[in-house]
């Protein structure tokens, strides 16, 4: 996950963490998240919109999970109802010690 | 359990706080400060993360309503803002009256207004985005609006108020107006304006503002405009023309609401074009002196009429008024067809070129000159019946392609034709007798000049009138007697156009109509068998001195046995006559055969002094002239005589004589000479008879029509059939049901016979009683119903 920031597209997004850490995730990905969404918004425009790129106020392994989980989801959400979703395999990757901290983003960032 | 199991794991950090540190007085100053710049078209410079996180962070710290109020109190002062920057300049300075700086300036306005929705919209999407988080904790929890939709209610009320409100309905106002006028409005200004109003709710129903505020107004004055619209373009155009504008505003009515309007207006607003330009005047323009509906049919504008008919259908009494004017106007055109025919009738003895319609004389001409020997009133009141008959159809057709090229075959108005036709057809008391002739005259002359299929055509059309006349017992009457002569004479050209008639009224009134004329057709072909086996028989036998051809007729099939009128037979015809007599009674025991010479014709070759001529007269013509045969060559004799001689009676005597004597081949030389058949007159033979032709044919002065008191005699006779037919009809009826109560019975049948001709229920009533005097039926005991006595 840890890309250089020197990489530049359309399709991707930068997100950046306080502690100076660079995550580019696929647009559609950052998408499933609701404030990223808006934060994004062409129409709003605000500068994260012009800059292609959202500050996090988190630190890295956080927005690191955050993104994993946003590939995740982006990956099972059109899934059909056969299809099945393999969420305990997810749990399991998540480090209690970041559990915590996790929840509280996942509610800021409307994931 | 887990707890315990995750003792054994690194510590979990307790979560950062989101710079809490800051007061939330201090994070609405620096949020208010961002909103206002995102109401200066600022957002790019700022971060979305900052403030959503301030958002976040109040509601997270219970600011929640401090943020709320706060958003609100920002939006309601820019809305204010731009109120006062944007609207209030594009007021309408109200002094100028030309239009076209009017619209202009109405067109300002409601772009200012869109301008500042667009502002007020685009403001609200940002801030609705950073304060999602508002959205969705706070609201719903302290039961406010979000934020989008309390920026909706603020724009509600700081906007749409008195006075812009009142200028901005007026504005619309005034570009409807402008463009009623025939003025170019700019149409998306006022699109754009209404989506605004449209999208604004003022209660929980979804009621919104244009519906509240502009549609009434539109109405109202469109309901204004059009009231003045029509008074004027009913005093200042004709008919097509008012048609025409009015279609044209439909048109543009409908284009508008479905441009710039919204489409529910649509209907309520079409009905104030149908109640003002349409309801209330459509009886004016259908009877519009020079240009109504009436001109319109004379000239055939099928465009205008088709217009008419399109728009009365879309008012509900718009097909009714149009039907009523229909059949008067068909009506009025029936009964002039009828009134010229009564006209040219009571000409009968003025001149041929009187004052009659040009075609008929023109007509009446041509056959004078071809038919030299028929005579004076008689062609004429033979015209009149053709005539009317061809009026009536070219009506008819001239209606039909109307219906079908202006009134989109429209059964209803199909219906009202029929009802007019019938109504004038039927008015014409002469109707059937009509009719027959015309049939008679196409199925006698006609075929000569025309195919088969002219025939067909012209006998099909003839069926259409045929079907108008509700006395169809009356035409079978009549038709009967022509038919009947027809056959007798040999003038029916084609055996097949006969029967083709014949099955075309079958198809019309069923097989019981036509029961007894296929009767007649069988008697011909019987008579022609019947007349072979004679002459084998002859061939054996010693043959009476002339040939002799016999048609035998069932009486009751033909309609000729009322008037058989009888003569005294010359020897040589009596003796040929029992020669057949003997032949047929001997095939046929039990019958009987009577004579009817009235119906015979006969071929004489007649010595003149220049040469032989080949004559063929009718059986009572030879009859006199055989008496000729018997005096010398310059001997008279006078009407007494041949009276007396003959016993014709005189009616006939006087046409045959008049045939003979006045018509084009003068056989006998009349004393004095004259045209007519007076009883002092005296005959003697014309030995100077001069003809370039060998064969001559002395065709009978024909009486076609009937005279008053042959037709007072068929007017009996018709009556006294119909009460047989009543009759049995009755008795049909009853023995069918056995009990029946009176009204039940006369509307039966009524019903029954309606195929026939239409009974009076007076005359019903009267055949009940006999019937109940001669025992069929008895009353019963409440009064009201009858019972069948087997």
């Amino acid at each position: 996950m840890n890309v250089p920031s020197s990489e530049k597209d359309d399709g991707w997004v930068k997100l950046v963490s306080p502690d100076q850490y660079s995550f580019l995730v696929k647009r559609s990905v950052a998408m499933m998240s609701g404030t990223l969404k808006n934060m994004l918004s062409v129409d709003s425009s605000f500068k994260e919109a012009l800059a292609n790129t959202c500050p996090i106020n988190e630190r890295a392994p956080v927005v690191e999970k955050v993104c994993e989980y946003m590939a995740f989801k982006a990956h099972y959400e059109g899934a059909g109802a056969k299809e099945e979703v393999p969420i305990n395999e997810f749990t399991e990757r998540i480090p209690p010690e970041v559990a915590l901290e996790l929840l509280l983003t996942a509610d800021y960032l409307e994931v | 359990m887990a707890a315990t199991r995750r003792s054994a794991k690194p510590k979990i950090r307790p979560p950062r706080k989101h710079e809490s540190e800051v007061s939330p007085e201090e994070t609405w100053n620096r949020l208010s400060r961002n909103i206002r710049e995102i109401h200066n078209h600022n957002a790019a410079k700022l971060s979305f993360e900052e403030n959503y996180r301030y958002a976040y962070n109040m509601v997270l710290y219970k600011s929640g309503s401090m943020l709320y109020d706060g958003v609100c109190r920002l939006v309601a002062e820019n809305v204010d803002r731009l109120a006062e920057e944007e609207i209030i300049p594009a007021f309408r300075s109200g002094g100028s009256s030309d239009p076209m700086q009017q619209g202009q300036e109405a067109e300002l306005l409601l772009r200012a207004l869109r301008r500042v929705w667009n502002f007020h919209t685009g403001n609200m999407l940002k801030l609705r985005d950073i304060l999602k988080y508002m959205d969705r904790v706070y609201t719903k929890s302290n039961d406010v609006p979000e934020i989008w939709d309390a920026g909706l209610d603020i724009f509600l009320e700081h906007i749409i108020r008195a006075p812009i409100q009142d200028h901005i309905v007026s504005a619309v106002l005034i570009l409807i107006q402008i463009e009623r006028d025939g003025y170019v409005i700019n149409r998306s200004a006022v699109k754009e304006c209404v989506d605004v109003l449209l999208d604004l709710a003022v209660d929980h129903n979804g009621k919104t503002v244009y519906k509240r505020d502009v549609e009434p107004a539109v109405l109202t004055a469109s309901e204004a405009f059009y009231k003045v619209e029509a008074e004027r373009l009913v005093t200042t155009c004709d008919a097509s023309e008012y048609l025409r504008r009015v279609e044209a505003r439909f048109e543009s009515e409908k284009s508008r609401t479905h441009h710039y309007l919204y489409f529910q207006t649509g209907p309520p607003l079409r009905k104030i074009l149908e109640q003002y330009l349409l309801t209330q005047n459509l009886s004016t323009i259908l009877n519009m002196p020079n240009s109504g509906l009436d001109s319109m049919i004379d000239v055939h504008k099928v465009e205008d009429i088709n217009r008419l008919y399109r728009l009365s259908t879309m008012v509900p009494i718009g097909l009714p008024t149009l039907r009523r004017a229909l059949k008067d106007s068909i009506l009025r055109r029936g009964k002039d067809i009828n009134q010229s025919s009564v006209n040219s009738d009571h000409q009968e003895d003025g001149e041929m070129d009187g004052e009659g319609a040009g075609a008929g004389t023109a007509q009446a001409k041509g056959k004078g000159k071809g038919k030299a020997r028929v005579q004076g009133g008689t062609p004429q009141t033979l015209t009149v019946a053709l005539k009317w008959v061809q009026d009536v159809l070219d009506l008819n057709d001239k209606f039909d392609r109307l219906w079908k090229e202006a009134f989109e075959m429209n059964r209803e108005v199909e219906g009202s034709f029929h009802e007019a036709f019938e109504d004038f057809v039927n008015l014409n008391e002469k109707a059937p007798e009509f009719i027959s002739l015309f049939i008679d005259e196409n199925l006698k002359k006609g075929l000569r000049g025309k195919t088969d299929t002219e025939v067909d055509l012209v006998l099909e059309k003839t069926i259409t009138v045929f079907r108008y006349i509700t006395e169809k017992d009356a035409f079978e009457r009549y038709y009967k007697n022509h038919l009947a002569k027809r056959l007798l004479f040999g003038r029916s050209v084609s055996d097949d156009a006969e029967r083709g008639m014949l099955a075309k009224l079958k198809i019309e009134c069923g097989y019981q109509f036509t029961q007894k004329l296929e009767g007649m057709f069988n008697d011909m072909k019987i008579s022609q068998e019947t007349m072979q086996a004679y002459r084998d028989y002859l061939e054996n036998t010693s043959p009476p001195e002339l040939e002799l051809s016999v048609t035998v007729t069932t009486s009751t099939f033909w309609p000729m046995s009322h008037s058989a009128s009888t003569c005294v037979l010359p020897e040589l015809l009596t003796r040929a006559c029992k020669s057949f007599e003997h032949f047929y009674l001997s095939r046929h025991s039990g019958r009987r055969l009577t004579w009817q010479p009235s119906l015979g014709n006969a071929d004489v070759r007649v010595q003149f002094k220049s040469r032989k001529h080949d004559l063929n007269v009718s059986t009572f013509a030879l009859v006199i002239l055989l008496l000729f045969d018997n005096i010398a060559g310059d001997e008279f004799l006078t009407y007494e005589e041949l009276k007396s001689a003959t016993l014709i009676p005189e009616p006939e005597l006087q046409r045959h004589l008049q045939s003979l004597a006045c018509a084009k081949y003068k056989i006998l030389k009349k004393h004095p000479p004259g045209r007519d058949i007076d009883p002092s007159d005296s005959f003697s033979f014309n030995n100077d008879f001069a003809c370039p032709m060998q064969k001559i044919k002395i065709s009978t002065v024909s009486v076609k029509v009937e005279s008053t008191e042959e037709r007072k005699e068929t007017r009996e006779r018709i009556d006294e059939e119909r009460q047989y037919q009543t009759e049995a009809c009755i008795v049909r009826i009853m023995k069918d049901r056995k009990r029946m109560t009176h009204n039940d019975l006369i509307n039966e049948v009524t019903r029954q016979l309606a195929m026939r001709f239409q009974p009076n229920p007076q005359d019903i009533k009267k055949r009940i009683e006999t019937l109940i005097d001669r025992e069929y039926l008895e009353r019963c005991e409440d009064r009201k119903s009858y019972n069948y006595l087997a």
